[in-house]
């Protein structure tokens, strides 16, 4: 029973961290580029939803459009005003210059709003919970999922079924080719940031719910994006979906088969390091990722 | 000529006055000590906070303040040096240890403090009190709360704070006085109604010992744990640790977290609808202002150990009186953190009054004579008095709980020790709807 | 013998960087002696220590490409080693200094080895996420101290063999020699025939490849060249701070602000992170220390860290080193 109860949760949670990833993936997959300010998105995105329901006294998911076109914007404002200019240099290089956004985005936070906690306490959904049969959930976290599986789901579609999806995804397999058959690389790149942005700011409007913003928030949940996103290989839809779950279901699995033993080193605190080294032994193996091809 | 040697006799008294002048005039002297709090990065929150309250008193003994029923106030200065002025210098350490030596290393050689105070951080004491021990320059430690600080045979380190050995044993009679009937307000309790004890402590040096002084006090009132766990506090989740404490089906719920972790954990524990008797909450997070801020009525029944409550003010005229310069400068309450720092710099000032000098083995001494009278304190303290270790030995904590008033306001109530309380307690923990 | 000769033979370089050298070290020598206070000391000996991670982190990062970002394990494995074997057994610092490269060696070996089956940005994040792990595990594992660390007991009297002075000064020679052994070996190390080798993996590992470079191998020996250094470096920290903790010497910030200072300064170069220690580590400590007491502008300093991260990186790929030979070159 707690067996099962812990797998539903981990899939709640897996939603959300798969919905956060898929903007690092995107990019990642179009433009080779790790997104270190990922994670600031996020951040950014909390703060657009927090703002937004505390000033205008909205409920805090009316606030998702905002926290997406937030996203959205910060994400063709990075790629013009910074990301076009790394392009230039080296892996290196580009890992670098996003080192120095998140770096920025972070204080330029820290400076506006202060380094307090801030948690939104006004919401419809926000203190509740459902439960069916034995098990209870969280309403918050039940949307959440739920919608970061439909936003997820629209993406999938964007990208298989539209025109610009698909040269998208063209550019991402193969640049050049796809520069010949006349897809504009400059624009197909500020697509996939404007995306990137976009889903991100949905995650962060969606885990603002339940979710504390402060400043450096967006580390937490960054590292797990980068591993699902490089769990599910880079550039696939599907692999950072079930990676995503992946990481959920572990995370909350994991320790119920710890309590059962009583060592230092399968409590809850491992949860995390349980991931990580999932990711190192999966990846050792199969160094594409579980969904990605060789290139 | 006559007028030559006038004019002459004048240019030098002048030039004389000029040399002699600055110590006259620098009767007004000042004694520099230099305080590390976290003023930026994760803990900042409480690093201001700690900062303003020190501040407060700082101008409360330098300037000569009616209205507060404490010789300290209407010294002007410390008496025995002249009237000199405390002036804090204060340092950022950002909850990083080595940045905090480093810092102390500065506050010691360049600005030529005579002593140290702070870190908050027990991490961060550790190594700033390794850098006093070395340069053989006194520091007051005023709120760092693990009982190792003071096992480490410093010469030259005091704590005027209680740690937290002294707290959890405070929470263990609590849960003792329940059980007999010496709670304001509650009947006696069967034990088996509390029998059931689980705890969830962040993994860092100050929450896994007080994970470990739990424990031992559990075996030695008769508690039985079911489920202890340390838990890392900078994670994105907390559900797998709230469904492992809940599913234990407890009775009583111990917590010692910081701020952030532990509104997540309130309000994961609030979405399962955990219910148990007894919820107490170690200090730190637990007792801020912006815990009640953030959660509201979701507080209400909470148990937190602290070590000054707004309230005592009903029993302590003097801690009213602090406290309400402090919230006319700054809009809130003392907490139990900031009055801390207030007593931290009123035991400097009477170190150094006491040594009547500003040299280190002076006030070494003076430190090691200490004896304030529980007057002079804005705490419920018996006083302050340093054992061999350096621990004061006269403090003591208090156990406050959130209470919802008609008004849908949130009050910390002192709940023990027995004597001060100041309501009835609820009980059992009502839980959230 | 060659070897050794070809350590302190700088006259590949041009004439201005020759000199600058020679200015350097007479001001790293005579420094403690210029009548700076303490603050300005520790900043200095900071300035040094990461100028030697730097260094380690440049043989993998900087003249083999590869992206690091997991470089504290070693500097916890190397304090870890120093303050442990100190605390159980009271062995000197001279003895266990050595055990903790040899460890930091070995670990770094049996990790490297899976490690470098990964290219590019997975290569990236698996060093992160095995750093994560020592890390977690450091945490909470009660031998080490778990959490709550492990504090060094302090000496009364300067103790040559345990490295315990009250002075900063002996610290800060001690720190400038490791700099300079780290210097040589650095200038030996890019024209050795590993250093050739790297660089040729970084332009093309498939042409490197077809020459019959062992490319798995020569990554794996720079990486452990590279962990060997920082283990040293963070000997140093457990004597010098007598206080290590899983947060202080593991963290995630300490690997990104050893890569970060190499790729400022300019990463595969010999002065590129020398260059952005000295840019980045006062910068951090004066700013930080000075803004911390002015409320209402914490976050500031880090603005502009960031800011110059960001102009540098989309100027010049190559780091501030880049920009000084782009000038020259223009220049000349």
């Amino acid at each position: 029973m707690t067996l099962i109860d812990a797998l539903l949760q981990g899939i709640l949670m897996g939603l959300l961290f798969a919905l956060v990833a898929l903007g690092l993936n995107i990019i990642w997959g179009v433009m080779d580029i790790v997104n270190f300010a990922h994670g600031e998105f996020l951040m950014i995105g909390m703060y657009t939803t927090y703002w937004t329901s505390l000033l205008l006294d909205i409920d805090p998911l009316l606030t998702l459009p905002v926290a997406a076109l937030v996203g959205v914007l910060l994400g063709i404002a990075s790629y013009y005003g910074l990301i076009r200019y790394l392009l230039r240099g080296p892996a290196i290089a580009q890992l670098f210059g996003t080192f120095g956004l998140m770096l920025f985005l972070r204080y330029l936070a820290q400076f506006l709003f202060g380094i307090d906690y801030r948690i939104i306490q006004k919401g419809i959904l926000i203190g509740k919970s459902l439960s069916i049969g034995p098990f209870i959930f969280d309403w918050t976290k039940l949307a959440a999922g739920l919608l970061s599986l439909f936003a997820f789901a629209f993406v999938y579609y964007f990208l298989n079924k539209t025109k610009t999806g698909k040269a998208l995804k063209a550019t991402s397999i193969n640049k050049e080719a796809a520069s010949y058959m006349g897809i504009k690389t400059d624009k197909m790149n500020a697509i996939a940031w404007a995306i990137g942005g976009g889903t991100v700011g949905i995650a962060g409007g969606l885990l603002a719910n339940f979710y504390y913003v402060y400043p450096t928030v967006g580390l937490l949940f960054v590292m797990i994006a980068f591993a699902c996103v490089a769990l599910g290989g880079f550039g696939s839809i599907k692999g950072v979906f079930f990676a995503g779950l992946l990481v959920g279901i572990l995370e909350m699995v994991f320790p119920v088969f710890g309590s059962l033993v009583n060592s230092d080193f399968l409590g809850p605190h491992f949860k995390f390091t349980i991931v990580y080294l999932t990711y190192f032994i999966i990846v050792v193996f199969r160094p594409q990722g579980l969904f990605g091809w060789k290139n | 000529m006559k007028y030559r040697k006038t004019a002459l006799f004048f240019i030098v008294l002048f030039l004389a006055l000029l040399f002699v002048a600055p110590p006259l005039f620098a009767q007004e002297k000042e004694i520099r000590i230099g305080v590390l709090y976290p003023l930026s990065g994760a803990a900042a929150t409480i690093g201001r906070d700690l900062q303003r309250a020190a501040e407060l008193t700082a101008d409360i003994i330098n300037n000569k303040t009616p209205g507060v029923d404490i010789p300290m106030a209407q010294w002007g200065g410390i008496p025995n040096l002249g009237g000199a002025k405390i002036k804090l210098i204060f340092a950022d350490h950002r909850g990083e240890p080595d940045r905090g030596a480093d810092l102390a290393k500065r506050l010691i050689l360049d600005d030529k403090v005579v002593g140290l105070m702070g870190a908050y951080h027990s991490s961060v004491t550790k190594t700033v009190s390794a850098v006093a021990e070395r340069y053989g320059i006194p520091m007051i430690n005023d709120s760092s709360t693990s009982p190792e600080l003071t096992r480490r045979g410093l010469k030259w380190f005091w704590r005027t704070t209680p740690h937290d050995e002294f707290f959890n044993k405070d929470l263990f009679e609590l849960l003792k006085g329940l059980t007999e009937g010496k709670v304001k307000g509650v009947k006696a309790i069967p034990k088996d109604q509390l029998k059931n004890v689980v705890y969830a402590c962040e993994n860092t040096e100050w929450g896994s010992s007080v994970a470990k002084s739990i424990e031992s006090y559990a075996k030695e009132y008769g508690f039985n744990i079911t489920k202890g766990i340390l838990y890392n506090a900078n994670s994105p989740d907390l559900t797998s640790e709230a469904k492992a404490l809940v599913s234990a089906k407890p009775d009583v719920m111990l917590f010692a977290s910081y701020l952030s972790d532990s509104l997540l954990m309130i309000r994961t524990l609030k979405g399962m609808r955990a219910s148990t008797n007894f919820f107490w909450g170690q200090d730190a997070g637990f007792e801020m202002a912006d815990f009640v801020k953030t959660l509201g009525t979701d507080t209400n029944g909470v148990l937190t150990r602290t070590v000054f409550i707004a309230k005592i003010t009903k029993v302590k005229k003097v801690a009213g009186q602090v406290n309400a310069l402090y919230k006319k400068k700054y809009g809130d309450d003392l907490t139990g953190a900031t009055a801390r720092s207030v007593v931290g710099v009123q035991a400097w000032a009477y170190a150094l009054n006491q040594a009547g000098s500003t040299d280190p083995k002076a006030i070494q001494k003076a430190c090691n004579e200490m004896n304030i009278p529980a007057n002079d304190l804005v705490m419920p303290w018996a006083g302050v008095k340093f054992d061999a270790t350096g621990q004061n030995i006269l403090g003591r904590g208090l156990i406050g709980q959130y209470q919802k008033t008609k008004d849908g306001k949130i009050d910390l109530e002192i709940i023990y020790p027995f004597e001060l309380a100041t309501a009835n307690m609820i009980y059992p923990f009502p839980g959230w709807k | 013998m060659e070897k050794l000769k070809d350590a302190f033979d700088f006259r590949d370089f041009s004439r201005a960087e020759q000199i600058g050298l020679i200015i350097f070290s007479i001001f790293l020598f005579l420094f403690p002696w210029l009548g700076a206070g303490s603050f300005v000391k520790a900043v200095m000996i900071q300035f040094l220590l990461f100028s030697l991670f730097g260094m380690g982190w440049n043989t993998i990062g900087g003249y083999g490409g590869q992206v690091e970002l997991g470089k504290a394990q070693y500097v916890g494995i190397g304090a870890y080693t120093v303050a442990l074997t100190m605390v159980w057994w009271n062995i000197p610092f001279w003895v266990s200094m050595p055990i903790g490269i040899l460890l930091a060696v070995g670990y770094s070996f049996m990790i490297g080895y899976p490690l470098f089956r990964l290219k590019g940005h997975y290569f990236a994040i698996a060093t992160i996420c095995t750093s994560l792990v020592l890390q977690d595990i450091f945490a909470n594992w009660k031998l080490v101290g778990a959490a709550k660390g492990i504090e060094l007991p302090i000496h009364d009297h300067p103790d040559f063999l345990y490295m315990q002075f009250k002075s900063d000064t002996y610290y800060y020679y001690f720190i400038m020699v490791l700099f300079y052994v780290a210097l040589f070996y650095m200038n030996w190390f890019r024209r050795s025939k590993l250093g050739y080798q790297l660089r040729m993996i970084k332009d093309d590992e498939d042409a490197a490849e077809s020459l019959g470079i062992d490319i798995r191998w020569c990554k794996i020996k720079a990486y452990t060249i590279a962990s060997a250094f920082v283990a040293v470096g963070g000997g140093f920290m457990a004597v010098y701070n007598l206080y290590i903790d899983p947060a202080s010497v593991m963290d995630l910030d300490l690997s990104i602000k050893i890569a970060l200072m190499a790729m400022l300064g300019g990463a595969g170069s010999l002065w590129g992170p020398i260059i952005g220690a000295a840019f980045l580590v006062p910068l951090d400590r004066f700013l930080g220390s000075w803004l911390g007491g002015h409320k209402g502008l914490v976050g500031l300093d880090f603005m502009i860290y960031a800011m110059l991260i960001m102009v540098v990186s989309a100027y010049q790929p190559r780091g501030i080193w880049g920009i000084i030979e782009q000038f020259r070159r223009k220049g000349s």
